[in-house]
């Protein structure tokens, strides 16, 4: 047994200098230039890192587009350093990038996206908090809490979901968020070989690693499903203001938040997921419609976290009573509307998720030591902008066919002998007179500020006509927009791993 | 196996020097089901370790149970809802026992692109409605990297009367204790 565990700590050793000289190159040369002066031009006194899931580029240029024209700007696109980020997951039991078992999946889910920011490893689709061979890593809200910053987490969806999940959580497989336990949603024996006992950390129920690990001092977002009564003693032991009743399932409300204080605060304010703005919108008497906005969620929590910012600290070097905070905030519901191809509640939540950028790029500049990130996990759905009276493959009579088996990936003839459309498959606009065909193809248009006076969504004389590819993520790389102190270093193109470095940089926990 | 294991300690001593202030990756690996940390570091500050233990928190010791199932009594040939915590999310569709099993469907109401897991409890009942076994229906999907199915909203299920009360089982109840969607 001896001479195995010397093998064995060996083998992990070198295996060691492989994982630093990958994880060196993660982040790039910068990663070895960390300082502890706290005084050059990368060091934040905070860091707010929001996320737009599934928001592809096209979705901010529809977004622009509806909401502020062609000519306009949304807040994140005013933000002055701007690139894109490579977001691709591995295969299960992959090594990282560089090793000779690296095995790359071009299309990354929300957990493997979310480890790779909030971990800076690559691991599989499902994956939370651990890489893909099942080992457990820190979190940069980990990281930052241990360094003695103020934490906060908000989310449109469940808080156990895989972004928020990705900084408070470890598990084999996002679905294990509670309440319960089960080896289904739990374990995952291809990586494990063999089940893990229930006390293993990487199959405990999202929920209650959350409720008892401390990791955000504010915590703010849908799920209350997921957690029972002893969580809500368990939160409650650690001092936090639990907003509603989690014993009773009762969810808290917008004036629950709007009245919340003290250091450490809890509040879910649906069962599930948050009611996306539009329905909230449509119903505004409605009990969803006393949900708080993202940018109420976000502008609370920056509240909270900044009141409660000289909570004892003594390393403060902020110069303001405390060492200043990380704030995660997620704008879940794009990507969850755009699975369901729904333009127009998709344009909705592309707009509320902005109106929450804008909050923060507010509080931001009167701060002056703040770094924002503005990005997304994957893009979803291949969201797209035709031009208006076009048509897309999936409608045309005749879509375009191979038809040179000499050359199948680069035909040399002409493959669209008409170019037309079916009428079977496309009856019209999905939001407008062909909203009643459910087989319908067809785009859906909506008015833009420079459209003539009368042109309503859906009609053929609206300027934005937008497609959707499939109803699934895609591997596209997706933007990312930032300020603040490190902000330059987005300039470009960057690997979703690398996010892990920059902000980890300017929190100096790494 | 000595020579062997000295020239693996050489190596790994070359390789903790090379990491030393620029990276601590300690790798802490046992046998499949072990726990292991991983803490990819950089910098000055002390490796970190995740909390991995709860104080307070009992392991699971079993199958997600509903504590509804006891307190429905249906009479014979009924089947009726077990309360669970993901009540305002699905609609239970189809649903039909003949004594042998009770099968139905779970139509998922909220978001969904997704059903990642579903886990559909079935309580069996005796002529007095008082609960004499249970069984159930485990969905989970295995992620990988295509999918090739659309969204699926509605899950079919069977769940057979477990043998050792065959023939006493005359009522039904189902709940559902594990639902997770996007």
């Amino acid at each position: 047994m001896k001479r195995q565990t010397s093998v064995l700590t060996s083998t992990s050793l070198v295996t060691a200098l492989v994982a630093s000289v990958i994880l060196t190159g993660l982040g790039g040369a910068a990663l070895t230039a960390s300082a502890d002066d706290g005084n050059d031009r990368t060091r934040a006194t905070n860091v707010i890192y929001l996320l737009g899931d599934g928001m592809g580029r096209t979705h901010v240029t529809a977004a622009r587009e509806r909401y502020y024209g062609a000519a306009g700007k949304l807040a994140m696109e005013t933000l002055p350093a701007q690139g894109f980020v490579s977001t691709y997951a591995v295969e299960k039991l992959s090594g990282q990038p560089g090793a000779a078992d690296f095995k790359p999946n071009p299309v990354t889910d929300s957990a493997s996206a979310a480890t790779a920011w909030s971990s800076g490893v690559k691991t599989y689709n499902a994956a939370l908090g651990v890489d893909a061979k099942g080992a457990v890593v820190p979190t940069m809200m980990e990281l930052a809490k241990k360094a003695g910053y103020r934490t906060g987490n908000v989310s449109t969806a469940e808080i156990t979901d895989a972004t928020p999940a990705g900084q408070m959580s470890h598990a084999l497989a996002r679905g294990c968020q509670g309440p319960v336990y089960s080896d289904a949603a739990c374990q995952d024996l291809s990586i494990t070989g063999a089940a893990l006992p229930t006390s293993d950390v990487r199959v405990t129920p999202i929920a209650d690693q959350i409720a008892r690990n401390g990791t955000a001092d504010v915590i703010l977002g849908g799920g209350l499903s997921r957690f029972d009564a002893a969580d809500e003693t368990a939160l409650k032991g650690q001092g936090y203001s639990v907003l509603g009743s989690i014993a009773g399932q009762s969810t808290a409300t917008k004036a629950d938040l709007a009245s919340a204080s003290g250091a450490k605060v809890f509040g879910l304010f649906n069962k599930g997921n948050l009611t996306v703005e539009k329905t909230k919108q449509d119903n505004p008497s409605s009990v969803q419609a006393q949900e708080p906005t993202l940018s109420e969620m976000a502008s609370k929590a920056i509240d909270l976290l900044q009141k409660g910012k000289s909570n004892g600290n003594k390393d403060d070097r902020s110069g303001k009573g405390g060492k200043g905070f990380y704030l995660q905030i997620e704008g879940a519901l794009i990507d969850k509307r755009s699975h369901a191809n729904d333009a127009a509640q998709t344009l909705g939540e592309m707009k509320a998720f902005d109106d929450a950028v804008a909050v923060v790029k507010d509080f931001a500049k009167r701060d002056g030591n703040t770094l924002v990130i503005v990005t997304a996990d994957h893009e979803c759905a291949g969201f797209n902008i035709i031009e208006k009276g076009t048509f897309t493959n999936a409608e045309a009579g005749t879509p375009p066919a191979n038809v040179d088996s000499g050359n199948t990936a680069n035909n040399s003839t002409p493959t669209r002998p008409s170019n037309s459309k079916d009428a079977a498959r496309s009856t019209g606009i999905v939001n407008g007179a062909g909203a009643a065909d459910p087989k319908n193809f067809g785009p859906a248009t909506f008015r833009t500020p420079t459209d003539a006076a009368g042109v309503v969504d859906g009609s053929p004389d609206a300027g934005l006509w937008l497609t959707y590819l499939s109803g699934n993520h895609t591997g596209a790389d997706v933007p990312v927009f930032a300020t603040g102190p490190g902000s330059e270093q987005l300039q470009g193109t960057v690997d979703n791993t690398a996010l892990f470095g920059i902000v980890g940089r300017a929190l100096r926990v790494v | 196996m000595k020579t062997r294991t000295g020239i693996a300690a050489a190596l790994s001593v070359v390789a903790l020097c090379a990491v030393v202030g620029v990276t601590v990756y300690a790798a802490a690996a046992g046998a499949n089901g072990d726990a292991r940390t991983v803490a990819a570091m950089e910098g000055p500050v002390t490796p970190f370790t995740p909390q991995a233990t709860f104080a307070g928190l009992s392991p699971a010791t079993g199958d997600p149970e509903l504590e509804s199932l006891v307190q429905v009594h249906p009479s014979p040939g009924a089947i009726v809802a077990a309360a669970g915590p993901f009540d305002d999310r699905f609609v239970l569709e189809d649903l039909a026992f003949d004594g042998g099993s009770v099968s139905g469907a779970v139509r998922v109401t909220s978001d969904v692109s997704d059903v990642l897991d579903l886990e559909v409890l079935a309580g069996f009942y005796d002529a007095k409605g008082v609960l004499v076994g249970n069984a159930r229906f485990v969905h989970h999907l295995v992620e990988d990297a295509t999918h090739a199915e659309p969204p699926e909203e509605r899950l079919e299920f069977t769940i057979a009367v477990p043998a050792d009360v065959s023939g006493r089982a005359v009522a039904a109840s189902i709940g559902v204790p594990v639902l997770v969607n996007e």
